[in-house]
């Protein structure tokens, strides 16, 4: 392969808070025209350094340089006027402005004329914007509260492009936090071609992503991480998922990743079912039996209807057609809570919108929905709401310094370790889990897997939106396909003979 | 091991909440040193007594407003809330009192008059805001503006108790040492709270729908029964403290409360309860409220003019915000 000239470099990167060691000198070198992905666990190190990169955090020491220079951001205006840009893992935009103005923000005077904007202008810059990342179909007058996850990620990319781009032809970089975690197939492929185009023109490209299979098929070269260091990088070309697990976690992988081994029968009892349930103008005629020590997978691409039936078994929103039963009994529910109290509970898809209260800490958040099991006569008791957490802590590894610690000092996977700790402890029946394993390393989704199977055992039901589709068939006793708010199939997936993934795809689409 | 990830926010919280903490405790010591050298007997035996006794209405009042603001909410109407039951409390006093007999009689039934009135406003302003999606700023403006033209409509002009019913206020007076039984009432009134807050799941739930309202609701917690119990309770503690109100003066006035709803808030904000909800607490309401207690006494005492002490109030009202708003989250919202 062709050496080309360094773009970035980062050397000995130390980054203390308090006491604790975030980074312990990391290196990243990454040349023009290249893309390089990041890997490792949950906690490694790889959010901390992107947010040095981009100038949000000061490293403690350690040197970078930014095309032969000397570069030490002090904010990510800095850094954008640098030639850096990064788009955030959790969505950056300002969803009741339009396109065009979240494009635009902050450079507004560029299209100021007599001391007032010009919109016109500033609409078809937009449009230019967008049509080279390859989404000029998206109007730039569009209020961005009207755009889905997917589109929202392509305009942000569009953004940080356009605020990064120079005019002296000097190269500059992007960097990509866990961008495919709310993308489809089809649109983590449009994002790829559009990595590659970034890079084609001698750019260079950092990405993030906890699916080591995405990794492996864009990126050029990848690091890998490991507590606060770099365990070292290699050609993408010499690397395979079981290496790189290998090296991320410091054990080797099993081949039974979904422990199928382990997955059971379902039992004969129905515990929930949905007969005709309907939301108007989302999804009808939705029609399927729970049973006990089931998993039941629903697959679907966004915007398919799947999320909104799990809002509606969850009791958030009231179905406008057919029924819900519960062990046999119609469920009436008109709220969450009364959902939880007929042993439905729901792990919601957006962690930090609908999952967490960054306010409360680790033990309140476990004990959110299971203040009933842990209270003696009106009285919550402490105790018991700390052995709690003690216990959850320990099995699922939750990384923090105890349970009175505030879960916004958390990291993101060991946040979603607690959302899913909440529902262990829930003790529910019934669980919906809407991508528990969302923006969690491969460890702990082996952990989480684990934990389903220990749970079917116990002879409870789940209800799997599967963050992947591979995923979603792995750990699924059966899976149903979902598409334009109907149901479009439905595949057993038994240990022995799960079915292909094409054939699932093909009911998607 | 640990390892946080979200930086910033490590330090923050607690930094910011001693702030608070000692922002309020060392007025309070600053104040206290700067009243007596202005006036000597600022901590004598009877001053200290009026002190004490005065802040009783307060602290109550200021405990349900803590309860509200957890929620991220805010009751304005507290202060109208007790100009009625103050003029209610009277008016039951005088004109049922004597038919009852002993003047305690009156007095006890006037208290659960008083209650019942304030637990009837905190359900409505409850409702309005939860069922209607009014936001309780709005809500309670115009509870507010409502329930103050009710008390004019109750007695426009002051009203004493009357003298033979005398009997059954006078517990107001009533001292251990310094110490006033009406204060010991309301610190047993705040611990009943305290416990409510950090020992029930109500209490959990308000915390957790302060911190994020959204999570709270899927995760089962009963959002708008937690919030609905939480505006009646400040609607109970508002007349509890128009009761107070009118044991303290013996007598009534339509517009005692007003002035009580711009303390009330200064007492929350100065004891750290974050403006936006999830985070403080009724033990430092009660730092606050004695704060406030000790600047309202001491200019009375020093005579500063009633104006001027508006003007102190509000920079206080605003100092305090200004140190506890939490800076370092990422959506300032402010409510």
């Amino acid at each position: 392969m062709q050496e080309s000239k360094v773009c970035f470099s980062a050397k000995g990167i130390v980054k203390h808070y308090g006491a604790t060691h975030a980074l312990k000198g990391v290196d990243l070198e990454v040349r023009e025209g290249e893309i390089v992905g990041l890997v490792g666990e949950n906690g490694a190190g790889k959010s901390t350094l992107l947010k040095i990169i981009i100038g949000a955090e000061n490293p403690s020491s350690g040197q970078m340089t930014m095309e032969d220079q000397p570069y030490a951001p002090k904010n990510p205006m800095e850094a954008n006027a640098a030639g850096v840009g990064m788009v955030f893992q959790e969505q950056s935009l300002i969803v009741n402005l339009s396109v065009g103005q979240n494009i635009f923000f902050g450079h507004e005077r560029d299209f100021r004329r007599y001391g007032v904007i010009n919109w016109p202008r500033m609409y078809k810059q937009a449009q230019r914007v967008l049509e080279e990342v390859d989404v000029g179909h998206i109007n730039p007058r569009k209020k961005v509260s009207d755009l889905n996850f997917a589109t929202r990620q392509m305009v942000e990319i569009a953004k940080v492009m356009n605020v990064t781009q120079r005019t002296d032809g000097r190269k500059c970089m992007i960097l990509l936090d866990e961008p495919t975690s709310v993308l489809s197939e089809e649109e983590t492929e449009n994002l790829f071609v559009q990595m590659r185009k970034i890079a084609a023109c001698g750019h260079a490209v950092v990405f993030v992503s906890h699916r080591l299979d995405e990794i492996l098929e864009v990126t050029d070269r990848i690091y890998v991480y490991k507590d606060g260091a770099s365990v070292g990088s290699l050609n993408t070309g010499d690397a395979t998922e079981p290496l790189l697990y290998e090296m991320m976690v410091g054990r080797s992988t099993t081949s039974e990743y979904y422990k199928l081994e382990r997955q059971v029968e379902p039992q004969d009892a129905v515990v929930l079912e949905a007969k005709g349930l309907g939301l108007s103008g989302v999804f009808k005629d939705v029609n399927f039996a729970l049973r006990r020590g089931e998993v039941l997978g629903v697959c679907g691409v966004v915007g398919s209807g799947k999320e909104d039936v799990c809002e509606v078994l969850c009791g958030d929103q009231k179905p406008t057609a057919g029924a819900l039963y519960i062990h046999g009994q119609k469920a009436d529910f008109q709220s969450p809570a009364q959902a939880l109290a007929a042993g439905v509970l729901m792990i919601p898809k957006e962690r930090l919108v609908e999952g967490i209260v960054r306010t409360l800490s680790v033990e309140d958040n476990i004990a959110a929905s299971n203040h009933r099991l842990v209270s003696k006569g009106p009285f919550v008791l402490a105790a018991r709401v700390r052995e709690q957490a003690l216990r959850l802590i320990g099995r699922l590894r939750i990384k923090t310094r105890g349970p009175k610690e505030l879960l916004m000092q958390l990291s993101g996977g060991n946040q979603q370790k607690v959302v899913f700790s909440r529902a262990l402890a829930s003790k529910c029946e019934i669980l919906i889990l809407n991508h528990p394993t969302r923006g969690v390393d491969v460890g702990a989704k082996e952990e989480f897997y684990g934990l389903i199977r220990d749970m079917m055992q116990e002879g409870k039901a789940v209800i799997l939106l599967g963050d992947t589709l591979d995923e979603c068939i792995g750990m699924s006793n059966r899976v149903l396909v979902m598409k334009d708010g109907r149901l479009s199939g439905a595949f057993d997936a038994p240990a022995r003979g799960k079915p292909s993934q094409v054939d699932v795809v093909s009911a998607m689409m | 091991m640990s390892q946080p990830t979200k930086p910033g926010a490590e330090k923050g919280p607690r930094l910011r909440d001693n702030l608070v903490k000692y922002f309020s405790f060392s007025a309070i010591v600053i104040l206290v040193v700067g009243f007596t050298l202005a006036r000597p007997n600022f901590l004598g035996v009877a001053n200290l007594k009026t002190l004490l006794s005065d802040s009783a209405p307060l602290l109550i009042m200021a405990t349900g407003m803590t309860l509200v603001l957890l929620l991220g909410s805010i009751d304005l109407s507290m202060g109208s809330v007790c100009s009625v039951a103050n003029v209610l409390t009277v008016m039951i006093i005088n004109e049922l009192g004597p038919q009852l007999g002993p003047p305690a009689l009156g007095a006890v039934v006037a208290l659960l008059a008083a209650a019942a009135f304030g637990a009837v406003a905190g359900l409505l302003l409850g409702f309005v805001h939860v069922k209607l999606k009014v936001p309780s700023f709005i809500a309670s403006l115009g509870f507010m503006s409502l329930w103050q033209s009710v008390a004019y409509l109750i007695t426009a002009a002051p009203v004493s108790v009357a003298k033979v019913m005398w009997g059954g206020i006078n517990w107001f007076k009533v001292t251990f040492g310094v110490v006033g039984l009406s204060l010991v009432l309301a610190l047993a009134w705040v611990a009943v709270a305290y416990l409510f807050q950090s020992r029930t799941s109500f209490g959990k739930a308000l915390y957790a729908i302060g911190g994020n309202e959204r999570a709270a609701r899927i995760a089962g917690t009963r959002v708008d029964q937690a919030k609905i119990v939480a505006f009646v309770l400040s609607g109970v503690c508002a007349a509890i403290g128009g009761y107070f109100l009118a044991a303290k003066l013996r007598s009534s006035a339509p517009t005692v409360g007003d002035p009580f709803t711009l303390l009330i808030v200064a007492s929350v904000a100065l004891g750290g309860t974050s403006l936006s909800g999830g985070r403080g607490g009724v033990l430092g309401t009660v730092v606050g409220a004695f704060t406030v207690s000790v600047i309202q006494n001491g200019m009375n005492f020093i005579k500063v003019d009633a104006y001027w002490q508006s003007i102190v109030f509000g920079f206080f009202v605003l100092a305090a915000v200004a140190i506890s708003v939490d800076r370092s989250t990422r959506g300032l919202v402010v409510k």
